[in-house]
């Protein structure tokens, strides 16, 4: 079991042209299933690839438990990668491909079999054994490719979104098996996704990551409940966190136009006099929608610009003086034009500074 | 489907005519062409092999006897000198030698260099340069073997003498025991462009993945090799070893360059076209075993080409 460390790693390429990692700091806990999550070009498999020491950082240090590994080459690791395109062998059947990793490792050929035949079964790909990637579907690489990992019982898993090229409903089915894989086998794990929902499902802990950064690691519940900064509230949650921008002042936020919201100013009460530009946050889920005005203490009013009813919920988009706000609501009677009144709970409002950043 | 019914399915198509008449007219000028220039000279050699010759007219009949001539002929195959191994051993022996070595160094070679090649910085003007071998004419090759083994102005003997070698100075092309081998290394040289280059084109479509996935598995770089880039660069290596012997096999600009019609002294590395050319257009003209002679190397050739044509 194995505990990993990234201690500023930075990565450049090109000579420095392309910083795919800068400076990450970042610490796995042994037996953790932990899921970077970014956009498309964030770094995110290049910071894999550094765990795997396929790419040795430019700076920084990778430690596995107290050894210091950054100059080690992938197989003094002891990682199991799966790609994000499997890398199968192509001319080696299924079993050859699940077996090579033993066989490289020199497992006497009666415990390789052993082995095989647990793993195959684990992953339901014992009718398989004698057929060639090529002959298989999508879901069926996969599997074999974790096969090929999970046999060599490595010390840490680096999954590549390895759950992309599936179709909706075998990556729901793949994604609960992974999970339990994973407890069952309790081996470090760091899974890579640009998807927030998988992520959220499975993942102990989340890194966010941007331009080559982390931005922050949370548990899914508190990174939703609790995002650090506006580009990780606007990252996580479907659709968005509405931001609204506005000015603090006196313990109350205000708006334009007039509106101003009361807002729990328990912590910086000394600076209360001064204002400061901040942005008010808040998920479209927590909003409730009201036709006829409201006594309510947090409200914010505009017209209804659309009404996309999606089935188990329905998404109003309301034009706040210029700044369009979406609201996420099970049921709703309003329609386009209509004045409504947006209101929500204090313990759901954020606020968020200049730089982006939560105020407490 | 049963076979019953496969069978009648085939049988009671309907042929479509008018689809196969506009089959015909596509093929017919490819196939024309076919005819008239591979064909009709195959068959053409194959009868008039069993015919006796004077220059270019068509004598009597005279069944084997062009055949057995060729055979027996010292200049086809020496068998005393053969079994002595000594040269010239004749044409046709000397140009399987020529064969067993050229193929495998040139194979061997291509590999090695591209596999050097592949993760090089200047990688494209190396294999330029090495691939600029195979596009030189290989009369030309022939005349830069001839200056290269030069006694006086060679680079290799040149090169005897700066490491302190004077006593193997000499003209290596004149040598009767070891000229051939030194043809050998410039043919090698040239087909080695070729067989880089298929190669290098074959380790680029390998998925770099595979090698890295490999890594992780703990393969080091000659396991890498050996499970993962060899057997995903075999097919190649079929076609470069089949084209090599094709290469050799009709190789004919180089040696007349080098030895002139003669094959170098004494017929020492003559070979098979040589000796096509110098019975078709020297005096006397035995076009009777010239034709004999295309024959045979047809009949080494022919196999190979079907094997790459059948190949996909
Ligand atoms: N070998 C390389 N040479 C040059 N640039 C590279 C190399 N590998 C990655 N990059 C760059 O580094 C950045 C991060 O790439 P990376 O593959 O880590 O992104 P990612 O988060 O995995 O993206 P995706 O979700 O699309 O897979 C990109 O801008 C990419 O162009
Ligand atoms: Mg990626």
């Amino acid at each position: 079991m194995t505990h990993i460390s990234l201690q500023g790693v930075t990565k450049y390429f090109e000579g420095g042209d392309i910083v795919a990692n800068d400076s990450i700091d970042l610490e796995v806990e042994d037996g953790e299933f932990l899921v970077l999550l970014g956009p498309s070009g964030c770094g995110k498999t290049t910071a894999l690839r550094l765990v795997a020491g396929l790419e040795h950082p430019s700076e920084g240090d990778i430690h596995f438990d107290d050894e210091r590994v950054t100059d080690h080459s992938p197989s003094d690791r002891n990682v199991a990668m799966v790609f994000q395109n499997y890398a199968l062998y192509p001319h080696m059947t299924v079993r050859e491909n699940i077996e090579y990793p033993l066989k490289i490792r020199d497992v006497p050929p009666e415990e390789r079999d052993e082995r095989i035949e647990e793993t195959t079964e684990l992953l339901h790909i014992e009718d398989l054994l004698d057929k060639k990637p090529a002959e298989l579907s999508g879901g069926q690489r996969q599997r074999t490719s974790l096969a090929r990992a999970i046999v060599r019982k490595p010390a840490v898993f680096l999954l590549d979104e390895p759950l992309s090229n599936l179709d909706a409903k075998l990556r729901m089915e793949m994604r609960t098996e992974l999970k339990r894989l994973q407890d069952e086998l309790d081996v470090t794990t760091i899974y890579v996704t640009h998807n927030q929902e998988e992520a959220m499902s499975m993942g102990d802990r989340i890194a966010v990551m941007n331009q080559g950064t982390v931005r922050q690691v949370a548990e899914p519940e508190e990174l939703y409940n609790r995002p650090r900064t506006t580009w990780v509230a606007q990252f996580i949650g479907s659709p968005p966190m509405n931001l609204i921008g506005g000015t603090k002042r006196n313990g109350t936020v205000e708006l334009a136009e007039g509106t101003s919201v009361p807002v729990d100013a328990s912590s910086d009460s000394g600076s209360d006099t001064d204002s400061a530009p901040v942005s008010l946050g808040v998920r479209p889920e927590d909003f409730s929608v009201h036709g006829d005005s409201t006594d309510a203490d947090r409200a914010i009013t505009g017209t209804v610009e659309t009404v996309e009813p999606l089935g188990e919920f329905t998404i109003v988009n309301v034009d706040v003086d210029g700044t369009s706000v979406k609201a996420k609501v099970p049921t709703t009677g309003v329609e386009r034009g209509d004045r409504v009144h947006l209101t929500f709970e204090n313990h759901d409002a954020y606020l968020y500074d200049e730089r982006g950043e939560l105020l407490p | 489907m049963s076979i019953q019914e496969t069978l009648d399915a085939n049988v009671d198509a309907d042929v479509d005519w008018e689809k196969a008449r506009a089959i015909l007219v596509f093929l017919l000028p490819g196939l024309t062409l076919f005819g008239v220039f591979s064909v009709g000279p195959m068959a053409y050699s194959v009868v008039g092999s069993f015919f006796a010759w004077d220059a270019f007219e068509m004598g009597a009949f005279v069944g084997l006897q062009n055949w057995s001539e060729t055979l027996t002929d010292p200049l086809i195959i020496n068998w005393d000198n053969l079994l002595a191994f000594t040269f010239p051993m004749g044409a046709l022996p000397q140009n399987l030698l020529w064969m067993v070595l050229h193929v495998p160094l040139s194979t061997v070679l291509g590999l090695v260099l591209a596999l050097l090649f592949a993760d090089l910085r200047g990688k494209r003007i190396l294999r330029s340069l090495v691939f600029l071998g195979f596009t030189t004419p290989t009369v030309v090759i022939g005349l830069v073997l001839l200056f290269v083994y030069d006694p006086q102005a060679g680079v290799f003997n040149e090169l005897l003498r700066v490491v302190g070698m004077e006593g193997q100075v000499r003209n290596w092309l004149q040598e009767p025991q070891i000229a051939i081998y030194c043809l050998v290394a410039g043919g090698v040289w040239v087909q080695t462009g070729f067989s880089m280059l298929l190669y290098s084109s074959a380790l680029a479509g390998i998925d770099p993945s595979l090698l890295e996935s490999a890594r992780i598995d703990g393969a080091g770089p000659f396991r890498r090799f050996k499970d993962i880039i060899w057997p995903l660069v075999k097919p190649v290596t079929a076609v470069v070893v089949i084209m090599g012997m094709i290469w050799v096999l009709r190789i004919f600009a180089i040696v007349y360059a080098a030895g002139g019609p003669s094959g170098g002294p004494n017929h020492v590395y003559s070979v098979l076209g040589l000796e096509v050319f110098r019975a078709a257009f020297s005096i006397p003209v035995e076009y009777g075993k010239a034709m004999v002679v295309a024959l045979i190397e047809l009949m080494f050739a022919l196999p190979l080409a079907a094997y790459i044509a059948r190949m996909d």
